[in-house]
């Protein structure tokens, strides 16, 4: 009798946790979609033609029109090409000047004990700058230099506000290889040099990559500074974005169409990185 | 051994860093006391002192709040209310989140989408496809109720503004107070289920003050990101109705586009920079003496 009870017990307790756990999977996956809806839509909408588009719903027969009207757009090349070559040009800069400068303050001597902790802070704080600092000198020098009719202006000023970003995340990536191998491999006679790239940067490969990847994404975004300091064959993708803005409702498909263009490769790069990212946020910060 | 140099390896990197964002700064801090317009290349360059930060710091009648301490008081306000709902919020959706449901790693991809989006798409996307009256599902839906729908940009453009603020930070909130809910230790967990704890005082009591260091974390990340937005507002709203949906950033830029004017831009430009550090330096502080 009582094992009949403690049975039956278990068993409306498990039915308990079944009807929770659905009631939970339920609750979060309306959530996320709910959440997600405004892209959902949009990624759809680029399928329809622009007299479908005009009632919202989600039941149409898709159709590659837009795509085709939109692609076929001569400007859209420039501009994914000037963003290209940003997020390139930028991302390669700013692993070479921050990754040497993230080795040296994770494993580097300096003369003085503090020096390394006050360098790193100092790159701590100009991430914290916001970019309106900077933009009125840089207004005035690429007006006068007319800087904004050429990529590299630009270029330099998105290096500039990265190279930080890139040092306080590969440094949290580096304070995870244990020392000794560091200290093994200045004993075999190895140059500073050759311990980086031989030794370091195998073990943070994942690091450098999600680095490079995070970097990539902000400047692929990076809308104030490209806006202000960029011409009209010089201008990014956030630019092109931009000028959407006076449409009062019309043309949703090309809209769509569009803004799925710029900014299907920013969400599948964050995707993949999120969890390097949230690993270099959280440590460099949670430390210091 | 230890005589090794090891500065070149560094100051790549600090000059490149200097030369773009340091140096530029002491600049803006220098044009602030320069009366100096670009739309007016004949009248000289002079030394005006303090006169362009007195220009949005006077108060000429005090029954009119001057445009600057409006705008401050919008930044403000804009920034603090989109910063705790992105702390509840976010606490609320990692906890969520924290369950181990099938597929939950879609779920979480999910709602990470909104953070990788450019803000300029986020903006043109809201405001034609959803807050439109007409061809936007806000409009439509709204019809279908038999409610006349307003518009909701001209009407209310600082909720908007906030509300689309959060959509964008949320996610980024989620991501780093998630990481810090993982991070406790299962045994914890198991114990407090010992202990008989109930779902209030778990959440509450024990990991909400154990991931304190990780909110303060997305706080601080999220206040500069925040502050310093500008492509939302300006597809958005473009600062309107007047100045009613302007922040720092956008008059900053408002003062150096429209009005040429250098020396009043630098001095904007510094008071938000120094009121942007204090900002971070006060949230930093006082969460973690909460903490302790």
């Amino acid at each position: 009798m009582r094992a009949n009870q403690t049975l039956s017990l278990q068993r409306t307790a498990q039915i308990k946790k079944v009807i929770k756990m659905v009631a939970l999977t339920v609750t979060i996956y309306t959530l996320a979609i709910l959440y997600f809806s405004p892209i959902l839509y949009m990624l759809i909408s680029g399928f329809k033609t622009e007299y479908q588009a005009v009632s919202p719903s989600f039941v149409f027969t898709p159709t590659f029109e837009t795509y085709k009207s939109v692609l076929s757009d001569p400007s859209l090349y420039g501009y994914l090409g000037n963003s290209i070559f940003q997020v390139l040009a930028s991302s390669v800069l700013c692993l070479l000047l921050g990754l040497p400068a993230a080795f040296a303050l994770a494993f580097g001597n300096f003369r003085k004990k503090g020096t390394r902790d006050k360098i790193y802070m100092w790159f701590l704080t100009t991430i914290l700058l916001p970019p309106v600092a900077v933009l009125i000198p840089l207004y005035t020098w690429f007006h006068a230099w007319q800087l904004n009719t050429t990529p590299l202006g630009l270029l330099m000023a998105y290096v500039g506000f990265h190279v930080p970003i890139v040092v306080w995340m590969l440094y949290s990536f580096f304070a995870d290889v244990p020392t000794e191998i560091m200290e093994a491999s200045e004993m075999d006679g190895c140059t500073r040099f050759q311990q980086m790239m031989h030794i370091a940067v195998p073990l943070v490969r994942t690091g450098i990559i999600s680095a490079c990847l995070l970097v990539a994404v902000f400047i692929w975004n990076e809308f104030f500074l490209g806006f202000n300091l960029t011409g009209n064959d010089t201008a990014t993708l956030p630019v092109y974005m931009s000028r959407f803005r006076e449409q009062q409702g019309m043309f949703i498909a090309q809209l769509s169409a569009s803004s799925t263009i710029a900014i299907l490769p920013a969400i599948v790069v964050g995707w993949m990185t999120q969890k390097s990212l949230v690993k270099g946020l959280t440590l460099g910060a949670v430390k210091g | 051994m230890k005589k090794k140099n090891d500065w070149p390896f560094i100051l790549p990197a600090i000059f490149v860093v200097a030369v773009m964002t340091q140096v530029p700064f002491l600049l803006t801090v220098v044009y602030s006391t320069l009366r100096w317009n670009l739309a007016r290349p004949d009248m000289p360059i002079v030394f005006s002192g303090i006169d362009n930060y007195l220009f949005f710091l006077k108060i000429p009648d005090f029954t009119v709040v001057p445009e600057f301490y409006s705008i401050v008081l919008q930044t403000i306000i804009v920034t603090v209310v989109a910063l705790v709902i992105c702390t509840v919020i976010g606490f609320l959706f990692s906890i969520l989140l924290d369950h181990p449901i099938p597929g939950v790693n879609i779920a979480r991809t999910l709602i990470m989408g909104p953070f990788f989006v450019m803000s300029t798409v986020t903006g043109v996307i809201w405001k034609t496809t959803i807050l439109n009256t007409t061809f936007g599902w806000y409009g439509v839906l709204a019809k279908s109720i038999g409610l006349a729908p307003v518009d909701l940009l001209s009407y209310y453009p600082l909720p908007v503004i906030i509300f689309l603020f959060c959509w964008q930070w949320i996610p980024f909130f989620v991501l780093i107070i998630l990481a810090g809910l993982q991070g406790i230790s299962g045994e914890l967990v198991d114990s407090m289920r010992i202990d008989g704890l109930n779902w209030w005082q778990s959440t509450f009591r024990v990991k909400l003050p154990l991931i304190m260091n990780h909110i303060r974390v997305a706080v601080m990340l999220g206040l500069v990101f925040i502050v310093k937005e500008f492509g939302l507002i300006l597809v958005t709203t473009a600062g309107g109705p007047g100045t009613r949906s302007y922040t720092l950033p956008y008059q900053v830029y408002m003062q150096i586009f429209s009005a040429s004017n250098v020396g009043r831009a630098g001095a904007l430009a510094t008071m938000t920079v120094v009121l942007t550090l204090l900002a971070v330096n006060f949230v930093s502080k006082s969460m973690k003496k909460n903490n302790l």
